[in-house]
């Protein structure tokens, strides 16, 4: 099964360096999106420099979204019957597309992060938890964002109905990252915030493995 | 029994109407304070009909009956109408004790995060076509969605904001006086009742929809015919 996965995630990847959907596409919006508020906000320093994180996290979640919901191979009605019978696990392609969304979420946000260090100048103490904060709400989103594409595979109105799937869904790593982001400005604990995250990426996998089988049948 | 359950939640929605002006007002909030007699039981609702989903939900995956299917639908289009009471009552109370409709707590915040996840699970069920793709699929994010109710529950323990942490389910003693616990208490029997009544009514609607969608329209032909006896009208 870790070969099916092995093999799915580098498929996926390649895919990707083809068309540069994410590279390409998804981080120069992100990077509109980080330019353009501080022109709606106002151009204050300090609270630029106050609010720079918070909206690094928002811009996450929603372009996060669409990385999530970008074309995949392994989705397509051929492949995906070829894979079924090829014998390839549910759980191990659900794996397989969670992990490539998760690499390409963790770019994206090393990506954004970098041009909101650039434009935003926020203060932020403890870098060494930004490694562990970061991975785990991409984890987190990619996993919702892979049950999302699954559940309205082949739908009328997949691409409105996705993003409202997977945006209301993934507010508690929002708000985990938000926090643990706080605390480490403040200089508090984040601990705490960083447990709520492995809680809800435990649970996330969870469901996304024992769910496989039966999305699948569907 | 349906109807035993409608009279019974009708009798008791009256009688908690009664208690709930009858008993002193709030020494701090005055009369404004009893509108928590419909807002509380509107957000235990929430919790219940959202459990009662993911049942629905799991009960569906492991048994494939639609019947569970049909109760997690119908739970969770129960649940979202008092989600939105509890949170129409919530920023009516909040505008003279706050001074705001709404602000950024986190209770708030979750609260409406989970009524779009399952405004999202309704739209969901709406556009899978076939009953049996339909509940597989919403059965799937359903269990998804039932990651929120314990982070909304927990988010007034876990975030400090303005929304009071819990009075009654809490570890100490229930801070609250006798006659407004009674009342409350009341409340919440008389909505769960209401909550029964309107969820079996949804479920009854919910199989006329299923018998609905299964049977030929009028226009359709039976499969089998052109193999049936001709009928005379069509030979003169």
């Amino acid at each position: 099964m870790i070969h099916h996965v092995l093999v799915l995630v580098r498929s996926e990847l390649r895919n990707e360096r083809r068309s540069g959907e994410v590279a390409t596409v998804v981080i120069p919006f992100g990077a509109v999106a980080v330019l353009i508020i501080p022109m709606a906000v106002g151009i204050d320093r300090p609270l630029l420099s106050q609010i720079g994180p918070g909206l690094f996290w928002a811009i996450v979640l929603l372009f996060g979204i669409v990385v999530t919901q970008r074309q995949s191979g392994a989705a397509e009605r051929p492949q995906h019957d070829l894979l079924t019978l090829l014998g390839v696990d549910p759980a191990a392609r659900f794996a397989a597309t969670a992990i490539a969304s998760f690499v390409l979420l963790v770019a994206f946000e090393v990506a954004i992060g970098a041009i909101t260090m650039v434009l935003y100048d926020p203060v932020v103490i403890g870098w060494g938890w930004l490694a562990v904060v970061l991975p785990m709400v991409a984890a987190g989103l990619a996993m919702i964002g892979t049950i999302a594409a699954s559940v309205t595979s082949g739908l009328g109105g997949r691409g409105a109905l996705a993003p409202l799937l997977v945006a209301p869904i993934a507010i508690p790593l929002l708000l985990g990252a938000a926090q643990a982001t706080e605390g480490l400005r403040v200089g508090a604990g984040i601990l705490r915030w960083v447990l709520v995250l492995a809680v809800v990426d435990v649970l996330l996998a969870l469901t996304g493995v024992l769910t496989a089988r039966p999305l699948e049948e569907s | 029994m349906k109807r035993t359950i409608e009279v019974a939640a009708v009798g008791s929605v009256l009688i908690a109407c009664v208690a709930g002006l009858a008993v002193p007002p709030d020494s701090v909030q005055g009369d404004l304070q009893r509108i928590m007699y419909v807002h509380v039981p509107s957000a235990w609702l929430a919790y219940l009909a959202f459990g009662i989903t993911l049942i629905g939900s799991v009960g569906y995956l492991v048994t494939d009956k639609l019947r569970w299917d049909r109760l997690a639908g119908s739970s969770a289009e129960v649940g979202v109408v008092f989600t939105g009471l509890a949170l129409a009552t919530g920023s009516i109370w909040g505008k003279p004790v706050w001074g705001v409709w709404w602000t950024w707590d986190a209770r708030l915040v979750l609260t409406a995060a989970m009524f779009f996840v399952y405004l999202a699970y309704l739209a969901l069920r709406r556009s899978v076509d076939g009953a049996e793709r339909r509940a597989q699929r919403s059965a799937i994010f359903g269990i998804v969605a039932a990651l929120q109710i314990p982070v909304v529950h927990f988010s007034v323990i876990w975030w400090r904001g303005l929304h009071q942490p819990p009075t009654i389910l809490r570890p100490d003693n229930p801070q609250i006086d006798p006659p407004l616990l009674f009342a409350l208490l009341l409340a919440v029997f008389a909505f769960t009742l209401v909550y029964v009544a309107l969820l079996n009514r949804r479920i009854d609607l919910a199989v006329a929809e299923d018998l609905l969608t299964d049977a030929p329209r009028a226009d359709e032909h039976v499969a089998g015919a052109a193999v049936t006896a001709p009928q005379l009208g069509d030979w003169r």
